[in-house]
């Protein structure tokens, strides 16, 4: 992540913006969705994101920083090429998570909110993700990983590049 | 068992697609509805009984008669699918298997408040629900059933438990933090954008078009005398057959594990159940033979809630579930009010040192004490929450605490 | 108008009047944080909470509106109980570290605490730990252990000043409020959210550490920085010399007028008060001539003085007032000017830059009298004067507090008229290029030391009221012009400031019927003037998006 990026939407990106804030009566509705849009843009919401952002909203920066700051989903700082998220909350720590857990941290070397070395995967141990019938479960980026295995994990991480 | 509602649809491959929901009579409520006046939809749905099935099981037809009729102004539809409360995972089922079911019931409720535009709060890990949604959406919009006089706007969250409560759910709509509004006003006074608001849960308007249908009568015989049809109870932890299944408001718990779950797992024997998701107080085995509607367990001093089962085995230690809710509350309390903002955090401290083996017995007695104290004097029920397992399980179960602590 | 019951005391407010204002009104205070009547009603704080009859539970007196028939109880045992489990959680995390806060003595934790404290406490965990001492830009300090989280200093960005500035970011006991990275709180406004701060979290780095707040006194006053004339109160430390070096004046805080200032003040004007105890103040009467530079006396002064003006024709004397003169002194200066018949007098000297107000409550005229002095008829041709005195026609010039060198006219000009005139006399707070040149310096009080009058721009008269003694021999220039008024024949109106003021009422008709009774603490308009009130804060106005 040494390359700096200019941070400036495309024209197309602009006007997704401005349709966003379109849908709102008061177009700060759109914040959270084009803080979404600029993370996915940006690969994660810096400073300088932030305040490209107020400026699209005539907002103070420190309101933005606010709601930044409030959410899970938003990162701060550079992240993996994938996230992996393993939830710790009720029925998947009775179906055994903190093993399944362990175990991903062992096999990445890594512990919770650290990327691996190559940039490959950032780890997360978050609050419950709503799919307890199938605990231990697991997100990873867009998807839900249910009903794990330490095997299962096993194939799942290998399959991230 | 009472009839399949909610989920008639599931089984079918082609659920979330509109051809697939037009085959099971997907939309002729709405049809129906569009020749009644809005009064006499809100009317019907008073009578049905219908109670939120969001958490806090508030009459739906209620709700909608608080928006001021005189209001000239918009008004909005808001729906709560914010889905977050440990041990519930109905409305992804919604979202992903009959997402038109959802839609269907919100054209009918903006006719009963007069609302002409909606906005659908979809949490933001919910990223596939969020994509299928988005596409029922869109083919409603092709369909021309959205886009003439109502409109839905499909909302990403981005990770706060408190956005499904009602009023963080709005600050958050409204490009804020999630913090809860101080009420009065209520949203059906002063809600989203400052115009009157009404909002439900995913579940609950997913009940409407039945109802619609089939009339009040019918769907509040489905149910108990004060909560009037079937829901989906979520069921997770020790048992067999994990998963969600729908059931009469009147269903006792003891059935939902049993008859529907396939019984305890591991070690077979019942220890405790969490019957409302997590935030409702843990009840023993001995408290299982009760309905499982709003009324039922209040009457056993816990909560419906969201109707999230969590059961679990001799084998479960209680203390060590207590801090994973314990951690869970210090992570999602806002930070607005100052007694959930100190105390939770406090509370997690308090139960991993006990956990830990550093605990003393007057901590039990401090928990409980601030938990009680602090309990109706925050803004929002997130705290009220929470202090349903700090006390239950330590009243109920201090013995397992007690034998972690030195003396 | 909602009548209710507080306490077994009735009353009756105004409709949409909340339960905290409608208690005090009452004389009874219920307890609060987060609730500030300048600003929104946020209801975070918890603590303001009471009983009212038919609710199950205690509420927020700062969210529940008055309505007819209410019966409040302020101080049940549920109510106090309550209380205490409030301040319990407000101190869990807070570091309690008052032997080293600046706070201390004004901090409403403390305050509370000892009427409402739980006196029993059980946090021995670790607490959460926040940034400490960290400058939020020029004025300000923060201590984020400290803060309760109660955002007023957040809201008043918000709703006052409209630029937003401060946040609370985080969640849950990880909250803290602060600046966007790498920004500053440099608004005009930022002393206030100092004032508003309950706790010690939000401290003024310009007072912190120079004296603890019980050895402070306070009077009433009236801002010099503008023309606005905004209501405050002087804080001096009288009692412990030793400490600020020396410095009486420590701080100035706003006081509530609604028609001046409403609960705030601007910086500029909050930190215009240096000068008072700064080492070139003038604290004896100087005589200065081929013989030297000498202290001199009183008496001795004042005859030097009045017989330069007997020496000189009328035409031959002119005089600079200024603006930042209070309305008794205007009008001594006056009887001086009449007793010999001059009438070369004028007030305006261009500043060396156009100062800028803003949207709010500073204006861009910094001279707290100006109106009065017009109104006095000290209003004159000022270039006029000052081309006479270079043209050679002046023989004596008098000039109140000017820095005639320091002004917008170049400096050249000013030292040709002064290189010409015979005569220089001097009267102001603090030595300046032409304090150091003049024949007669004869020092003046600072309006902290003294009683008086200013008119403000609208018209209002407000007092002062003094707080420190003057300085060495310094006077109040209506006691020392008085004086003058006296050796050269005539009648002062008095010893005391209040009798210059009856005289003017007497005298001036632009004052009739004005009393330092009437003017009380809230200012009292002379005849035909009107007032807009305080402005819609910024932070209020509609915003227009493009």
């Amino acid at each position: 992540m040494t390359a700096t990026r200019t941070i400036v939407f495309s024209p197309d990106q602009l006007a997704e913006v401005r349709r966003l804030q379109g849908l709102y009566p008061d177009k700060r509705g759109a914040l959270l969705p084009v803080l979404h849009m600029a993370q996915d843009a940006f690969d994660y919401v810096s400073l300088e994101v932030q305040e490209y952002v107020a400026g699209l909203f005539d907002m103070a920066p420190s309101h933005v920083h606010e709601v930044v700051t409030f959410y899970t989903l938003y990162f701060q700082q550079p992240k993996g090429r994938h996230v992996v998220a393993v939830c710790h909350n009720l029925s998947c720590y009775l179906a055994g998570s903190r093993e399944i857990l362990a175990h991903v941290k062992q096999r990445l070397g890594i512990g919770v909110g650290e990327t691996t070395d190559d940039g490959r995967v950032t780890l997360q141990s978050v609050e419950c993700l709503c799919a307890c019938e199938a605990a231990p479960m697991m997100q990873v980026d867009d998807r839900y990983e249910l009903n794990l295995t330490p095997e299962k994990v096993d194939r799942i991480l290998g399959e991230l590049r | 068992m009472a009839e399949i509602v909610l989920m008639r649809n599931f089984g079918r491959q082609d659920s979330h697609t509109l051809a697939g929901y037009r085959a099971t009579g997907g939309y002729t409520a709405w049809e129906k509805a569009k020749g009644m006046e809005p009064a006499a939809i809100t009317e019907e749905v008073k009578k049905s009984n219908l109670r939120g099935l969001g958490g806090a099981g508030f009459p739906t037809g209620m709700k909608w008669s608080f928006v001021p009729k005189t209001h000239t102004g918009p008004v909005y539809l808001v729906i709560n699918a914010d889905e977050g409360e440990p041990g519930t995972f109905k409305d992804r089922y919604l979202l992903e298997r009959d997402p038109h079911a959802l839609i269907e019931g919100m054209l009918i409720t903006a006719r009963a408040i007069r609302s002409a535009k909606g906005f659908v709060y979809i949490r933001g890990e919910y990223v596939q629900p969020w994509r299928i949604f988005s596409g029922a959406v869109k083919d409603a919009y092709d369909a021309g059933l959205l886009g003439n006089g109502f409109d839905i706007v499909v909302h990403r969250g981005a990770g706060a438990y408190i956005c499904g409560e009602e009023t963080g759910l709005l600050s958050s709509l409204e490009g804020k933090k999630g913090w809860p509004k101080i009420k009065p006003p209520f949203p059906a006074i002063k809600g989203a954008f400052g115009e009157p608001t009404v909002v439900n849960n995913v579940e609950t308007i997913a009940c409407v078009p039945p109802i619609i249908n089939r009339g009040a009568e019918w769907f509040a015989g489905l149910g108990t005398k004060t909560q009037g049809g079937t829901r989906m109870y979520s069921v997770s932890g020790r048992v067999t057959k994990p998963g969600v299944y729908e059931d009469s408001c009147a269903v006792t718990l003891r059935q939902l594990i049993h008859d529907h779950a396939g019984g305890v797992s591991h070690t077979g024997k019942l220890k405790a159940v969490v019957p409302g998701g997590g935030s409702a107080a843990i009840l023993t085995a001995d408290e299982i033979d009760v309905a499982m509607d709003v009324d039922g367990l209040k009457a056993k001093g816990s909560m419906i809630g969201s109707a999230g089962v969590v059961v679990m085995d001799e084998s479960v230690s209680i203390p060590e579930a207590l801090l994973v809710l314990a951690r869970f509350y210090a992570h999602e309390s806002c930070g607005q009010c100052t007694p959930c903002r100190e105390s939770t955090g406090w509370i997690y401290k308090m139960v991993h040192r006990i956990v830990d083996g550093h605990g003393r017995k007057d901590d039990l007695d401090t928990i409980l004490d601030v938990a009680k104290r602090g309990g109706g004097t925050t803004i929002c029920a997130f705290y009220d929450g929470a202090i349903g397992p700090y006390i239950s399980y330590i009243e109920k179960f201090r013995g397992e605490f007690e034998a972690l602590c030195r003396s | 108008m909602p009548k209710l019951t507080i306490d077994g005391k009735e009353i009756e407010v105004e409709a949409g009047t909340n339960l905290i204002e409608a208690a005090r009104r009452l004389g009874i205070e219920v307890p609060h944080y987060c609730y500030h009547p300048g600003l929104s009603i946020a209801g975070q704080c918890r603590l303001c909470m009471v009983d009212i009859e038919k609710t199950p539970r205690p509420s927020i007196a700062c969210n529940t509106q008055a309505a007819d028939g209410m019966v409040v109880h302020t101080d049940t045992e549920r109510v106090r109980d309550t209380r205490r489990s409030i301040m319990e959680f407000h101190l869990i995390n807070h570091p309690l570290d008052c032997p080293v806060c600046d706070q201390a003595g004004e901090c409403w934790l403390q305050i509370y605490y000892m009427k409402h404290g739980l006196y029993d406490p059980r946090m021995t965990d670790e607490k959460v730990h926040k940034p400490k001492a960290v400058p939020l830009g020029p004025h300000v300090m923060l201590d984020a252990e400290r803060c309760i989280l109660c955002s007023r200093c957040v809201r008043f960005c918000d709703e006052i000043t409209g630029t937003g500035e401060l946040g609370i970011f985080h969640r849950g006991d990880h909250s803290e409020i602060g600046l966007f990275p790498g920004r500053d709180l440099v608004n005009n406004y930022s002393g206030n959210v100092v004032d508003i701060c309950p706790v010690g979290a939000l401290t003024d780095r310009d007072f912190r550490f120079q004296v603890r707040v019980w050895y402070l006194d306070a009077a009433r006053s009236i801002c010099t920085g503008c023309a606005r004339g905004c209501n405050i109160d002087v804080h001096v430390n009288r009692r412990r010399p030793h400490h600020a070096e020396g410095k009486r004046v420590a701080r100035l805080k706003p006081r509530f007028n609604a028609d001046v200032n409403a609960w705030w003040l601007c910086d500029v004007g909050r930190y215009h008060y240096d000068f008072v105890d700064a080492p070139t103040r003038l604290t004896a009467p100087v005589r200065r001539n081929n013989a030297g530079t000498a202290e001199i006396a009183w008496d001795e002064a004042v005859s030097g003085v009045a017989e330069a003006l007997r020496r000189y024709s009328p035409d031959q004397v002119g005089v600079l007032a200024s603006p930042r003169m209070a309305n008794e002194d205007l009008l001594a200066l006056r009887r001086v000017l009449e007793a010999r018949a001059m009438r070369q007098v004028a007030y305006d000297v261009p500043p060396p830059a156009l100062a800028e107000g803003d949207d709010f409550l500073l204006r861009s005229d910094r001279a707290p009298n100006r109106r009065g002095a017009e109104l006095i008829g000290l209003g004159g041709d000022t270039g006029g004067l000052m081309a006479s005195a270079r043209a050679g026609r002046l023989k004596c010039l008098w000039v109140f507090h000017h820095d005639l060198l320091a002004s917008g006219w170049p400096a050249a000009d000013v030292r040709q008229a002064l290189d010409r005139v015979e005569t220089l006399i001097f009267t102001g707070t603090n030595a300046n290029a032409i304090s150091e040149r003049a024949q007669w310096v004869l020092p003046a009080a600072a309006w902290v030391e003294r009683e008086g009058t200013f008119t403000n721009f609208e018209g209002r008269v407000q007092r002062f009221r003094s707080a420190v003694e003057p300085l060495g021999q310094a006077l109040p220039e209506w006691d020392l012009l008085g004086r003058i008024v006296a050796a050269l024949g005539g009648t002062p109106a008095g010893g005391r400031a209040e009798l210059w003021f009856r005289e003017l009422v007497r005298t001036v008709p632009a004052f009739a019927g004005l009393s330092y009774q009437a003017i009380g603490d809230h200012g009292q308009l002379i005849p035909g003037a009107t007032s807009a009130g305080a402005p819609t804060p910024p932070g209020r106005r509609v915003k227009v998006h493009g």
